[in-house]
């Protein structure tokens, strides 16, 4: 069976912060697992190169009470509007 | 200890090329006025860019006006900039290089975050899309980070210490200390001093756009909807003598250099650090003997995004203490963008005007106080103030800080 979104999102992260991916649980802050400023900007383009996906160009994304899920739930978004994308064209 | 003498600095020219037109007058002008110059993008590839808006130079800029056709087509658009605005400065300066020997001993300093951007992305598109062989003869000539300094320097027959300094968004205070310094300790009479910036290449908006830093609508300095900055371009430069050789020629002065301060933040290497800008703060207002009740103005470094515009608020405050609430503060990158290495150098224009003039220029589009930006940032609309002294902040990745100081003319 293929990977979950989920299981992916992990992945990266771990390997972002170095850390044993089993500690990440879905409520888990990217405060909490160390990872802030430029290492916040690194994953969310490792995961936007993973997926091939655009996250929205908003500036700022809180990166003090953003959550693990909450990346994962980004990413579920951004593939359904891609493939929504795709359909139209 | 050896007893140093220093001498007094003073600014007697100035010229600049920026969003809101050609001239130092026409930034000014148009800052007083709370005019923006952020306008949407203007680029081949505008259609494939996630960024939307810029603070550019108008088209009705002319490159070749006044400029040597030999000397054209060494010239990276950073060096254009360079040159039309050093040569206003010089005129508007009345100085005479010639007289004496002056050239002999005026130096050159010119700030750039990057150099020859425009120059380097199009010799790199031949290179790797056009499949080409060879790049242009005149490429390390023209995108060589020294090439304003020097072209500046030829134009000129200046023959003091030139060179480039680059400290990204700090690179122009950092080139205008390091002039000043110069003078200071006698090494030079006079000193063309600024910076210049044009890097809105494909490749660098891609890189910006990758550091999620840049708004998609507007530069809102301090306001709580501010949304990141506005990369913009141009170039101010500047005509600076000690103050004995700008009395002994009628000079008209326009301010006087009174102090700079310089620091590290010795932290991140992107995320601003209260401490590190309050001591650059402390230090120019010390070597200028100033107090803190005795300034009037701060001209922000404010680029607009979270990060930068809370933590100066706080390094304000360490700095200034109670007289902090007294202060009127404001961004002018609100509407000349966000010019990198040369946005020190059109905000010394904005602090000679507010000096020269008794008006301080607007922070625009504050619309929603943010709580953690509680200082008097001069929403939307200039303010007639008497101006005594004013702060000049710079403030760039990688954790640098450079101040200046200025006092009305002596």
């Amino acid at each position: 069976m293929a990977p979950t979104i989920q299981q992916q999102v992990f992945e990266i992260i771990a390997k972002q912060a170095k850390i044993d991916i089993s500690t990440i649980k879905p409520e888990s802050t990217l405060k909490d697992l160390g990872i802030a400023s430029l290492d916040a900007i690194e994953l969310i383009f490792d995961i936007e190169e993973h997926f091939d996906i655009n996250f929205p160009e908003q500036q700022g994304a809180n990166f003090d009470s953003d959550t693990a899920q909450s990346l994962v739930d980004a990413v579920q978004k951004a593939l359904d509007e891609k493939a929504a994308g795709a359909g139209q064209s | 200890m050896a007893t140093v003498t220093t001498r007094r600095v003073v600014i007697t020219g100035m010229g600049a090329i920026s969003p809101l037109g050609v001239g130092a007058e026409a930034l000014w002008q148009g800052l007083r006025e709370g005019r923006s110059g952020i306008r949407p993008l203007r680029h081949a590839d505008s259609e494939r860019l996630r960024v939307k808006v810029a603070a550019q130079v108008p088209e009705s800029f002319d490159p070749a006006a006044n400029i040597d056709e030999r000397i054209l087509p060494q010239l990276d658009r950073t060096s254009e900039f360079a040159l039309h605005a050093a040569r206003e400065a010089i005129t508007h300066s009345g100085i005479d290089f010639s007289r004496d020997g002056l050239g002999l001993r005026t130096g050159v300093v010119v700030g750039t975050g990057v150099g020859g951007e425009t120059t380097q992305d199009e010799q790199s598109r031949r290179l790797y899309v056009d499949n080409a062989s060879r790049t242009h003869p005149l490429t390390i000539v023209r995108l060589m980070t020294n090439a304003s300094a020097s072209q500046i320097s030829i134009a000129h027959g200046l023959r003091g210490p030139t060179y480039a300094v680059a400290s990204a968004c700090a690179s122009a205070n950092h080139a205008i200390i390091q002039a000043a310094q110069m003078i200071r300790f006698g090494m030079v009479d006079a000193a063309i001093t600024g910076g210049t910036e044009a890097c809105l290449s494909y490749g660098a908006l891609r890189a910006w756009e990758a550091m999620r830093v840049l708004s998609d609508d507007t530069c809102r300095p301090f306001s709580a909807n501010r949304r990141g900055l506005v990369l913009g371009e141009g170039a101010g430069i500047f005509v600076l003598e000690s103050l004995e050789h700008a009395q002994a020629r009628g000079a008209n002065i326009l301010a006087e250099l009174a102090g700079t301060g310089m620091s590290a933040d010795a932290s991140d290497i992107v995320m601003p650090n209260p401490e590190g800008a309050a001591m650059a703060m402390r230090q120019a207002m010390d070597e200028a003997g100033l107090a803190p009740q005795d300034v009037d103005y701060i001209n922000a470094h404010g680029t607009g995004t979270q990060a930068n515009d809370a933590t100066e608020t706080r390094a304000i405050r360490l700095a200034f203490g109670a007289h902090a609430d007294r202060l009127a503060v404001s961004s002018t990158k609100s509407m000349h963008g966000h010019a990198l290495g040369a946005s020190g150098a059109l905000e010394l224009v904005a602090a000679i005007g507010a000096l020269r003039d008794g008006v301080v220029p607007p922070t625009a589009n504050l619309d929603q106080p943010d709580p953690a930006c509680d200082l008097d940032y001069v929403p939307n609309t200039a303010r007639e103030m008497p101006v005594r002294a004013v702060l000049s902040n710079s403030f760039a990745f990688g954790g640098l800080n450079a101040v200046l100081a200025l006092k009305r003319a002596p």
